[in-house]
């Protein structure tokens, strides 16, 4: 296996070139397609007509307040803009097809193309600036994180540094006060691909220039406010709420560049509506409270009693989901979202990986609860697992290949490569523990694209 | 139905009357002890309406169950009651005069310098001090400029005068219990002296201590015992402290003595990251303690003792406060550590929680000064105030002429309260104290009197980096004591150089190492700066310009004589 590498080959490739990776997914017929064209292109002329009528409004504004330096970018739609493509190859099986260009096209456009204007997010937008400082649990709105748009109208969210790649998780802080870091969600990204699920959107790391690329071209007074000179010459900018709990103090750039991870935004809920349903497995976000299925073994006997997780792929889901979450040591996975377009049978998008990655040390065995108490894992994830614990395609390798391709580069320690890798095995234990008490046949379940795989 | 209505309005007016009943009682001194004999159950009520906030209250409630878990010494409770005599007493006799005289002598710094106990270092034993054979820190007090003495005092020149003042003393901090407990009133005690100054809580002699220039004696023996008291007596309540910005706790011990409690924020070798701002840094518990030692080893005497303390969170916090508040903010953390993070405006959330290791806490037990309904206390905005504005600057930061308009202002145009902010910011700049936005005096002094150091909890923040702005209100008055520029000259030469006498008065605390080495040197640094910008001062102005001769007052002359 060595002698692999020093070939020169990437061993990333041999992973992808692999059979199991080449499963051919039924072809996809238009109403199994997320987005049609003419739809997505009528309702982005659309937006873009009333960004430019915006536009036009607050330039007009900001003449009168001639104190303010604002950068105008020029805007362009492209048709065939990577971003675009990425939406419109939506299906229900998953984000993106493994061969698909525009991925990576949007990968790179996120790391290179100027950032025409930044702006709170929805969910922060929505508390509307009230601040409940006596609240434990920060809702998600309180985080630091920003929407980009790029000159050809692509959207991100931009999530900045704050932790280094050394630090890890204080051994008193609990899942739901841990910090969001933003190699976590560039990792999330490239461990979803190469466990070939693609449920995560294309996410990226970037360099920002927080001074020319989010403060100079925001257009809220608000997120303007939050921007100040530190006493080491510094831009900082703070996530209102925390600053003023004084939960958190500002992130600061040197002096304005900041990393940070940009992560492509997913059609607009009007055209692709996707629903937020709590996990069964939910943590109880509390200092002492348990939920059930923490002290009750049979847990998984009643969710597979509830709709929907009576019936089809729904709770296979959910444990590959787990797996994913053991990977990363994410325990923050309190809901997951899906298109309504699918239905039931549609996969479950695997957003908001930030919190994952925060302590290499330690396993975090109850996240894995899904699997080990249900005891039934999709046969096309196993054997994908399976592969990537050989020697050959060893998942740390596979990982530290992929990060490499980003500009952030390292993304993630050595401990924690290496910390994947551990889980995997204790992941293909949970399994094997799961046959021998009840067979083969029960725990490992033949998804549609058993067939194939074998065949190759 | 209207007829039940009615009735309830008059039990509402009944229910009123009686709560401003309650109220005028209290608020009528003459009528306070009858008022404590009635509402005795109604210690909420009570508290709200004592001037000087609910920890009294606290100490209050928790007094008779220390009283009843068994008080110590008899004596010293009867003696607290009332500083009159008490005829059963076994103590040896004394006369009024004797007891002023005890209170002055330990207050007083002795012409007789020579004798042994004024060699003795102050804070504890110094055992592993004398490693490498003498120990630099008695050198240093044995210096003559450690030897100036003290004008003679007067009856204004003291906080308290032993005799009428402390009579107040447990009515004022609440623990009318005492009373009760023992059954007999104070008419009942016939007023002729036999009690003495030493017999008193070593709290209560320290406040006793407290003169118009300075809060303890050089070789105050109540300053080692105060210390000791600080760490091991038995903490009996705890409570939050309101409307500072981080959070501190008021501890109460079983002499009934308080202090306030800094909790550990950051480790040692952690330093403010650069991008923070002087009012959102942490404060550090020890740097309260270092402020301390460094106060003395400048002779400035103006920080109330400080010790450090490991406190266990479960028996000595959380099991013994009854502020639901506090108890609330208790948990488990993943790693199994009791952690709690308490209320307050600043870095009171889980995310700041403070854990133990898995329920011992290190903190700064900094001994209370007297309670502001005996002594009154005056705060001054300091003229170098910063702006406490990420954007915005001060004045003094853009008029490099602001000195000669403070000089004109009062206080500042007479006296030594210029000097004395001088002296202030010497001592802010080897800490790298940012944060000196006002001072305190005690009201009954005037304007002849020294100024308090309180609050240094955000010095020792940086050790790479010397805030030169800190030294502002020097560069620009260009003024200083002689008796500091002295000891500034004396403290740079090697055999008395700061770092190794702080390093030294430091190893006493039991939270030693208190500072890590970078800290110690970096005050050597600092005070090389200070020598610089006086010198910078000399040249510009002329050395009778700059120091002002504090050693040549006509009560010092005479006094220093006799050495």
């Amino acid at each position: 296996t060595r002698r692999e590498t020093k070939d020169g080959g990437s061993k990333l490739e041999k992973l992808f070139s692999h059979p199991l990776y080449n499963i051919q997914t039924p072809a996809v017929g238009p109403e199994e397609k997320l987005l049609q064209e003419e739809q997505l292109s009528e309702y982005v002329k659309k937006k873009v007509t009333r960004w430019e009528r915006h536009m036009k409004l607050y330039s007009e504004a900001a003449v009168a307040l001639s104190n303010i330096t604002l950068i105008q970018h020029k805007m362009t739609l492209d048709p065939k803009a990577s971003w675009l493509r990425f939406h419109l190859g939506i299906n229900r099986y998953a984000l993106y097809s493994r061969d698909d260009p525009a991925v990576p096209q949007l990968l790179r456009d996120m790391q290179r193309m100027t950032i025409a204007n930044a702006d709170y997010t929805q969910d922060e937008k929505a508390l509307k600036g009230a601040c409940d400082c006596s609240q434990v649990v920060k809702p998600s709105g309180h985080h630091l994180k920003l929407a980009l748009k790029m000159t050809n109208y692509a959207k991100a969210m931009f999530k900045p540094m704050r932790q280094q790649r050394h630090e890890e998780t204080p051994e008193d802080f609990f899942y739901f006060v841990d910090f969001q870091r933003h190699n976590a969600e560039i990792a999330a990204f490239h461990l979803d691909r190469i466990l070939d699920f693609r449920r995560v959107p294309p996410v990226a790391g970037r360099l920002v220039n927080i001074t020319g690329e989010v403060l100079e071209v925001t257009h809220t007074e608000d997120l303007r406010a939050v921007f100040f000179t530190s006493p080491a010459n510094n831009t900082c900018f703070f996530a209102k709420c925390l600053y003023v709990c004084k939960t958190e103090y500002a992130v600061c750039g040197t002096p304005d560049l900041l990393e940070g991870s940009l992560s492509a935004y997913l059609p607009g809920l009007t055209i692709a509506p996707r629903i937020s349903i709590p996990n069964p497995w939910i943590r109880s976000y509390s200092f002492t409270g348990r939920e059930e299925w923490e002290v009750n073994p049979f847990y998984c006997d009643s969710v597979k009693q509830m709709y929907p997780y009576n019936s089809g792929n729904r709770l296979l889901n959910i444990i590959d989901m787990s797996i994913f979450d053991f990977l990363t040591g994410n325990m923050d996975r309190h809901h997951y979202e899906i298109f309504t377009k699918f239905g039931d049978e549609g996969f479950l998008l695997h957003l908001d990986n930030a919190r994952g990655f925060g302590r290499h040390a330690q396993d975090v065995m109850s996240i894995l609860a899904p699997l080990t108490q249900c005891c039934m894992i999709k046969r096309s994830t196993l054997l994908r697992l399976q592969l990537l614990a050989q020697p050959a395609f060893r998942l740390s390798d596979m990982m530290r290949e992929s990060l490499q391709g980003d500009p952030l580069w390292p993304i993630l320690t050595e401990p924690h490569l290496q910390a994947m890798d551990r889980r995997l095995h204790k992941v293909l234990k949970a399994v094997r523990q799961c046959v021998r008490r009840l067979g083969e046949d029960e725990v490992i379940i033949k998804d549609f694209v058993k067939s194939t795989a074998e065949s190759g | 139905m209207i007829l039940f209505r009615k009735f309830r309005v008059l039990i509402l007016m009944v229910f009123l009357v009686a709560c401003t009943m309650h109220i005028m009682i209290d608020l009528l001194p003459k009528l306070e002890k009858r008022a404590a004999g009635t509402d005795g159950g109604d210690g909420g009520c009570q508290c709200a309406h004592h001037p000087g906030a609910e920890t009294q209250g606290w100490g209050k409630q928790r007094a008779k169950s220390a009283a009843e878990a068994g008080w110590p010494n008899k004596h010293t409770l009867r003696i607290l009651q009332d500083f009159s005599n008490e005829p059963n007493s076994n103590l040896t006799s004394h006369s009024l005069e004797k007891i002023t005289a005890a209170g002055d002598t330990a207050r007083r710094m002795r012409p007789s310098a020579g004798k042994a106990q004024d060699h003795k270092p102050l804070l504890g034993d110094s055992s592993g001090v004398h490693d490498h054979g003498v120990s630099k820190l008695t050198a240093l007090f044995g210096h003559p400029l450690y030897k100036i003495a003290l004008p003679a005092l007067t009856d204004g020149d003291t906080l308290f005068n032993v005799n009428t003042d402390i009579r107040l003393y447990p009515k004022a901090t609440g623990n009318q219990e005492w009373h009760n407990e023992e059954g007999n009133a104070e008419e009942d005690l016939s007023p002729t002296g036999e009690a003495t100054a030493e017999s008193y809580p070593n709290w209560l002699r320290f406040h006793i201590g407290i003169n118009r220039f300075e809060l303890y004696g050089r070789h105050n023996p109540v300053l080692d015992a105060l210390l000791r008291d600080l760490v091991t007596q038995r903490i009996t309540s705890v409570a939050m402290k309101s409307g500072g910005t981080q959070l501190k706790l008021i501890m109460t011990f079983e002499n009934y003595g308080q202090a306030l409690f800094k909790p550990m924020k950051q480790t040692r070798d952690q330093e403010t990251p650069p991008d923070f701002f002087y009012f959102s840094d942490f404060e550090r518990h020890n740097a309260e303690i270092a402020a301390f030692h460094l106060d003395r080893i400048l002779d400035f005497r103006r920080v109330p003792p400080v010790a450090g303390r490991l406190v266990n969170m479960t028996r000595e916090i959380r099991d013994v406060t009854r502020d639901k508040k506090l108890w609330r903010t208790f948990f488990i953390s993943p790693a199994n550590n009791v952690c709690f993070y308490g209320e307050c405006s600043y870095y009171c959330s889980t995310e700041h929680a403070l854990c133990g290791k898995p329920d011992q806490i290190e903190g700064s037990l900094a001994a209370f000064l007297p309670d502001l309904n005996l002594a009154k206390r005056k705060t001054w905005r300091n003229p170098w105030r910063r702006s406490y504005h990420k954007r915005k600057k001060a004045e003094w930061e853009v008029d490099p002429d602001y000195c000669d308009e403070v000089k004109q202002t009062p206080p500042y145009d007479r006296g030594t309260r210029l000097l004395d902010i001088m002296d202030m910011t010497i001592f802010d700049f080897l800490m790298g104290n940012m944060d000196r936005h006002h001072y305190e005096t005690f009201e009954k002094f005037g304007n002849d009197t020294f100024i308090i150091h309180l609050d240094n909890g955000r010095g020792f923040g940086k050790h790479s980096h010397d805030e030169m702005s800190i030294l502002v209100p020097l560069s620009q008055c260009c003024r200083v004591k002689k008796s500091t520029y002295l000891r500034l000259q004396l403290l740079v030469k090697e055999e008395y150089r700061l770092s190794s006498l702080m390093e030294e008065s430091l190893l006493r605390d039991r939270l030693s190492p208190v500072l890590i080495q970078p800290h110690l040197q970096a005050m050597d640094r600092r005070l090389r700066l200070v020598l610089q910008v006086i010198e910078g001062c000399l040249d510009k102005e002329g050395y009778d310009n700059v120091v002002e001769d504090d050693l040549v007052g006509d009560t010092s002359t005479h006094r220093s004589g006799g050495q």
